[in-house]
C-alpha cells in the first residue's frame, strides 16, 4: 500500500536522516540542550542565546559520541556561537545556493542526547532584504519561518527538502517566529570569529536622540558621551546635534548603526554637526563596542 | 490511491468521544476492533465506566476492562458490532521527520484533525523506558486518547500529553500490550519523587501494598523507572527496600503482587 503522502512522508524522514548526522546536540547552559550544526571541518555553529556558559561545553554528535567542545567566539547580535571540536571526520552540511523563497518548504533540525535527531516542519513565511535584529546585528535576509521552533532546537539547522542548509534556526530573534540566520550572515560571522575570536562592532561612544532643526532639517542631538570614547575624543560635546556622517545624512539612531557596518573599527569617519547654530565637521575614529560583561 | 481527505475521514470514522461526566472528564478513544474494544488513555477513563459517542452520534455505556496508569492507556469494551476499527501501525517502524496526523475533540470540537511531521522518538525523563513518540502536532485538551496516524492513516500512537508544546504520543505497541495482557500489576501506592527516592504518600487499601509493611510517610528508594522495570518483570513477590525515620537503616518489605489481569 502506498500514496503520495506515504512518499512525500518518507523522503521527508530520509531528508531528517541524512541531514541529521550534521547536527549535534550542545550542553552549554544549564538543564537545557540545545542544539548546532557541522557549518566547517571540526567547527560547530549554535544559537548564542543557548550558550551560557563559556567552560566545559560538551556536543554528543550523531554516533552518541560526547566530545568536548570549545567556545571560539560568539556575536550576540547575529545570535550565532562558534564551537570548536576535535574532529575532523565530521563532514560540512551543505549549503543551500542564495536565500529561500518564501512558501518553500522547510523542516528545522535538532539533536538530544536521549532521543537522537527531531524534526519540525513547515514552510518559509517570508524573505526579505538585510534585517537589524533588536539585539542590534545585522543579518542579510530576514527569512521567518512557519514551523515551531522548540526550546532544544534552537541553534539548529533550517533545511530544505534537498537537505541543504537555509540557516540556524533561533527562537530569540522575533517574538512572533522563528527565524532562520541565513547561511551568508553565517558564513560572515564564522570567517570574523575564526580569524579573530570575536565580532567586532563600530561604536561611537554617544547617546542619541532625534531632533528636528529650526530649517526642518533633521538630526540626532548628543544626550550622553562616553568618556574617553571615539566621540568624545574627536571633541564632540554634549548638546551638539548630528546631521550627517561619512556624507550620509542622519535622522534616526538606526542610520548610525548601519553607518557603522560599513565604516569598520579604527577607520575614520566624518561628522557634520551643528554647535551653537554654527555648522562644524570633525573625524571620529571608529572604536570598537565594549564587550557585554 | 487516496488523499489526505479520505485519510482523514476514514480516520475520524474510528475515532470516538470518551465521556465521564461524573468526573467531569473525557476525552478521545480510538476503535481497536470490530467488535467494541475501544483503546484511551488512562487519564481519560479513570473510572469504571466511561461514555462512548461513535462519529456517527450513536452513544453506548462502555465498561473499563484494563488500565496501565503507568502508561497512560486503557481499554473500555462496548456492546457493539462492525465498528470501523482503526488499522494498526508499526510504532518501532517511524522516523523523524515522517508526516503524521491527529485526530480528537480537542477543546469539543469533534474529529478535529492536525497534522504535522514526528518530531523524536525515544523515552522522557521520568516517564518510564516508553519509547514516547512526540511529534510537532497542535494538540489541546480533548485530544488525549485519540489517535495519531501515519502517511497511510494506519494508528501508530495515542495521543497523550502535550510537553513544552510538543505533542506525546503513546506508541501503539503499548497499547496493544494492554489490549492482549490485561492491566499489569500494580503496587497500589501514592509516590512522590524526593532526593532519596519515592515518597509513600498514600496505600490504596485495597492495592496489593496494603498487605505488605508499607506504609504512608516511608521512603522507596530507587527511581521510578527502576520501580517500573521491577513491576514489569512479571514476579510474583517483588522486593522493596525503604526508609522509615532512621535514614541508615534500609528495611524491606514484600508485595505481592496480582497476576496479569485477564483482558475482557
Amino acid at each position: 500500500m502506498t500514496n503520495e503522502l506515504a512518499a512525500l512522508s518518507d523522503e521527508l524522514a530520509a531528508v531528517v536522516e541524512q541531514a541529521g548526522g550534521y547536527v549535534a546536540s550542545v550542553d552549554a547552559r544549564p538543564r537545557f540542550y540545545s542544539s548546532g550544526v557541522f557549518w566547517r571541518p571540526g567547527v560547530i555553529v549554535t544559537a548564542e542565546h543557548t550558550v551560557r556558559r563559556e567552560e566545559e561545553i560538551a556536543v554528543t554528535l550523531a554516533d552518541g559520541a560526547r566530545v568536548a567542545a570549545r567556545l571560539a567566539g560568539s556575536d550576540p547580535g547575529t545570535d550565532i556561537a562558534v564551537l570548536r571540536v576535535e574532529d575532523s571526520a565530521h563532514a560540512p552540511i551543505p549549503k543551500a545556493g542564495g536565500p529561500p523563497k518564501p512558501g518553500q518548504i522547510a523542516l528545522n533540525l535538532g539533536r538530544s542526547p536521549d532521543s537522537g535527531v527531531n524534526a519540525t516542519m513547515g514552510i518559509v513565511s517570508a524573505v526579505s532584504g538585510v534585517w537589524r535584529t533588536w539585539r542590534g546585528g545585522r543579518l542579510d535576509h530576514y527569512i521567518r519561518l512557519d514551523l515551531t521552533v522548540y526550546p532544544g532546537s534552537s541553534g539548529g539547522v533550517v533545511v530544505n527538502t534537498a537537505g541543504e542548509a537555509l540557516g540556524i534556526a533561533t527562537s530569540a530573534l522575533s517574538r512572533i517566529a522563528g527565524v532562520a540566520i541565513p547561511t551568508v550572515t553565517v558564513d560572515r560571522v564564522v570567517d570574523e570569529i575564526l580569524a579573530r575570536g570575536r565580532m567586532a562592532r563600530g561604536y561611537l561612544g554617544v547617546g542619541l536622540q532625534r531632533v528636528e532643526l529650526p530649517d526642518h532639517q533633521k538630526g540626532l542631538i548628543v544626550l550622553s558621551l562616553e568618556p574617553e570614547g571615539p566621540a568624545a575624543r574627536a571633541g564632540l560635546l554634549l548638546g551638539d546635534i548630528l546631521v550627517s556622517l561619512g556624507g550620509v545624512p542622519v535622522a534616526e539612531t538606526d542610520d548610525i548603526q548601519s553607518l557603522l557596518e560599513t565604516h569598520g573599527v579604527g577607520s575614520g569617519i566624518e561628522a557634520a554637526l551643528v554647535r551653537a547654530g554654527a555648522a562644524y565637521t570633525l573625524t571620529v575614529t571608529v572604536g570598537e563596542r565594549p564587550r557585554r560583561s | 490511491m487516496s488523499g489526505l481527505g479520505e485519510i482523514a475521514e476514514a480516520l475520524r470514522r474510528s475515532t470516538v468521544e470518551v465521556r465521564l461526566p461524573e468526573y467531569r472528564a473525557g476525552g478521545s478513544g480510538v476503535i481497536w476492533e470490530r467488535d467494541g474494544l475501544i483503546l484511551t488513555n488512562s487519564h481519560v477513563a479513570r473510572a469504571e465506566r466511561a461514555q462512548v459517542e461513535l462519529w456517527d452520534g450513536r452513544r453506548y455505556e462502555g465498561r473499563v476492562t484494563a488500565r496501565d496508569p503507568r502508561r497512560d492507556v486503557a481499554a473500555i469494551r462496548i456492546e457493539a458490532r462492525d465498528l470501523p476499527a482503526a488499522t494498526a501501525g508499526d510504532s518501532s517502524a517511524l522516523r523523524p521527520g515522517a508526516l503524521v496526523i491527529a485526530i480528537g475533540s480537542p477543546l469539543g470540537f469533534t474529529g478535529a484533525l492536525s497534522t504535522g511531521v514526528v518530531h523524536s522518538v525515544g523515552p522522557i525523563a521520568g516517564m518510564g523506558r516508553t519509547k514516547w513518540i512526540r511529534a510537532s502536532v497542535r494538540l489541546a485538551p480533548g485530544n488525549s486518547g485519540g489517535p495519531l496516524a501515519d502517511a497511510l492513516g494506519r494508528v501508530v500512537g495515542l495521543n497523550t500529553a502535550i510537553v513544552n508544546g510538543v505533542g506525546v504520543a503513546l506508541p501503539a505497541s503499548a497499547a496493544v500490550r494492554l489490549a492482549r495482557s490485561g492491566s499489569p500489576p500494580m503496587l497500589g501506592v501514592t509516590l512522590q519523587p524526593v532526593a532519596s527516592g519515592l515518597l509513600v504518600l498514600g496505600v490504596d487499601p485495597h492495592g496489593a501494598a496494603a498487605a505488605s509493611s508499607l506504609r504512608a510517610g516511608d521512603i522507596l528508594l530507587g527511581s521510578s523507572d527502576e520501580l517500573a522495570d521491577a513491576l514489569d518483570a512479571e514476579q510474583e513477590v517483588l522486593r522493596l527496600r525503604f526508609l522509615r525515620g532512621d535514614p541508615r537503616r534500609v528495611r524491606e518489605a514484600f508485595v505481592r503482587l496480582a497476576p496479569y489481569a485477564e483482558a475482557a
